[in-house]
């Protein structure tokens, strides 16, 4: 802010332009180290080919790791689509109603 | 959200949308989210090539994302943000514009500087108090108040007396309805601001010849504080900044002014009335527009003949992107009407709603180019049947499996927003075609302070 004018113009002080953030930082939740057994929600946002994507990954998780469950995002409704402000307010209910361990969500293309 | 719900997440991103999504976690307050990152672009990929990356490339990413706990990189102790009133830099015109655009504040054009005595003159033409929070702006989620809207009012060069103007802008576009956190996606839509009541004439706004051209500073400066706000509040910045994807893009569209006195000659409503409004109100209307249609000039004293016109190319250059409505079951185009082209509606004892009807009577496209279409933008998995099945759009756009019906581009009639205004000399419309459920329609009032006309005098005087 210190920068001294060189020639006979006037200086302007200016303030800043940019808002107060709405959040306050905090870190992601704690990790789940093992994801035998687990149960592992899908959401999807129904564009990029998910419907292609989700089966290959619980495709190849069921391979590792045995007892592995998927709740498929059919079940959570589209999050991107014409009712996602409802999906997204029923999703933490919803999560619970499923035993949800981790969330797996997609796809930002 | 769903980490703030208490559940551990990764979301699966593409190698283009990684910056935009730092911005996004980061507005959201958690910057150190696990992203899971497929390379390229799924969807240009063949499905060999899908599967790879899949299995090879991404399936271990979500694995260490949910399992893994990183080490986060924020700190609670990172400097707090200036306050309103603190003086973040001084220097000459030309400097403290090069701060701003160092800083990605600025849009590339000369600012004008926001000093505490020109936001104190933007001040006087409000009531509210200054710290008054209008609006959260997503994704970066930064606050709107009334106090930032003043600064971002200067820097763009608008006049103080446009500040109760503003202030309804970023109402409009905080409404939630509106979804300014789309603001920044793959289409590059712009926000178009249409205004209402007798302020189009008391700020001196365009709303004849010319009307969606830069150089009336009314129109002009509006259009671009909003740019601005979206800039700055919602934090849509290109490289080498992040956060808004607009694929190519579009430059920010002036504000539009309704001809009231062409309406009210005709004896149509104005456009603020039709959103719900009272004639004579000072209202603005904001909502998104992901292209435009060439000029079309329609003529004949008979409106079926124009109706036509407007039907194939307005109606035409929307068909492509009425798919993508249909996904969202929400799509508000907008038809920019020429005021000796309303006329002649009007003379011919035909209503806005009589011109909506054709439109949305005439103007069809085959169901199969309505599947392709959407898919190509992204929506992989989008079926009309299950549209209507799942009541999104009604039964007219599934009565049958072939791929060769005709289907309504249009989803419904009351959904054309009408708006006259141009060149009254010429015989010349547009279209605006806007991007379903991101910036639909949003009106808002303007609040004026209570010794506006004694200010206005003033200014006048």
């Amino acid at each position: 802010m210190n920068v001294r004018p060189i020639s006979s113009e006037p200086a302007y002080e200016v303030v800043w332009p940019l808002g107060r953030s709405h959040w306050d930082m905090r870190a992601p939740n704690e990790r789940v180290p093992d994801l035998r057994g687990k149960t592992i929600c899908e959401i999807w946002d129904h564009v990029f080919r998910g419907e292609r994507i989700f089966p290959l990954i619980r495709e190849t998780l069921q391979k590792r790791y045995p007892g592995i469950r998927f709740v498929e995002y059919d079940k959570l409704g589209d999050t991107h689509g014409p009712h996602q402000k409802e999906v997204l307010a029923a999703l933490p209910g919803l999560l619970k109603q499923y035993g949800c361990d981790a969330v797996i969500s997609g796809v930002g293309a | 959200m769903v980490e703030r719900a208490g559940y551990p997440t990764v979301s699966i991103v593409s190698s283009g949308f990684l910056k935009q999504a730092e911005v996004v976690a980061r507005g959201l307050g958690l910057p150190d989210l696990p992203i899971a990152h497929y390379p390229g672009v799924p969807m240009t990929d063949s499905v060999e090539e899908l599967q790879r990356k899949v299995e090879h490339e991404l399936i271990p990413q979500i694995i260490r994302g949910i399992t893994a706990q990183e080490v986060v990189t924020f700190t609670q102790t990172a400097a707090p943000d200036p306050a309103p009133r603190d003086v973040v830099f001084r220097g000459t015109l030309d400097e403290v514009g090069e701060h701003f655009y160092s800083n990605q504040w600025s849009d590339g054009l000369p600012i004008i500087p926001p000093t505490l005595e020109r936001i104190e003159r933007f001040l006087r033409y409000t009531d509210r108090a200054a710290d008054e929070v209008i609006g959260i702006c997503p994704p970066d989620n930064r606050e709107a108040t009334v106090w930032n809207i003043a600064v971002t009012g200067v820097i763009a060069g608008c006049r103080p007396e446009y500040m109760p103007l503003l202030i309804a802008v970023v109402e409009a576009v905080t409404d939630p309805e509106y979804r300014m956190q789309d603001a920044g996606s793959t289409p590059g839509w712009e926000s178009l601001i249409v205004v209402n009541g007798p302020i189009v004439k008391d700020l001196d706004f365009n709303c004849g010849a010319s009307v969606m051209r830069v150089g009336r500073q009314a129109n002009t400066s509006v259009g671009r504080f909003l740019r601005l706000v979206l800039r700055n509040m919602s934090g849509f910045r290109f490289a080498p900044g992040a956060g808004d994807k607009g694929s190519i893009g579009q430059s920010f569209l002036v504000a539009l002014a309704e001809d009231e006195d062409a309406v009210r000659q005709i004896g149509w409503q104005p456009f603020s009335a039709d959103r719900g409004f009272k004639a004579g109100d000072n209202i603005v209307t904001v909502q998104s527009v992901v292209g435009i249609s060439p000029p079309v000039y329609t003529g004949s004293e008979k409106a079926t003949e124009h109706a036509r016109i407007l039907a194939e190319v307005i109606g035409g250059s929307c068909t492509y992107w009425s798919p993508v409505g249909i996904a969202y079951g929400k799509w508000h185009p907008l038809l920019l009407l020429g005021p000796s082209i309303a006329k002649v509606f009007a003379q011919e004892g035909w209503s806005k709603d009589d011109l909506r009807k054709y439109l949305y009577d005439n103007v069809t496209m085959r169901a199969s180019d309505a599947e392709r279409y959407a898919y190509y933008v992204g929506l992989t998995d989008f079926s009309l049947a299950d549209k209507v099945k799942q009541g999104i759009v009604p039964a007219v756009y599934h009565e049958s499996d072939d791929p060769e019906r005709l289907i309504p581009v249009f989803q419904k009639p009351e959904w054309i927003g009408i708006v006259v205004a141009g060149d009254p000399g010429r015989n010349q419309s547009k279209g605006y075609c806007s991007n379903h459920v991101q910036g639909p329609p949003v009106s808002k009032a303007v609040r004026l302070p209570r010794d506006w006309n004694q200010l206005l005098a003033k200014i006048r005087g």
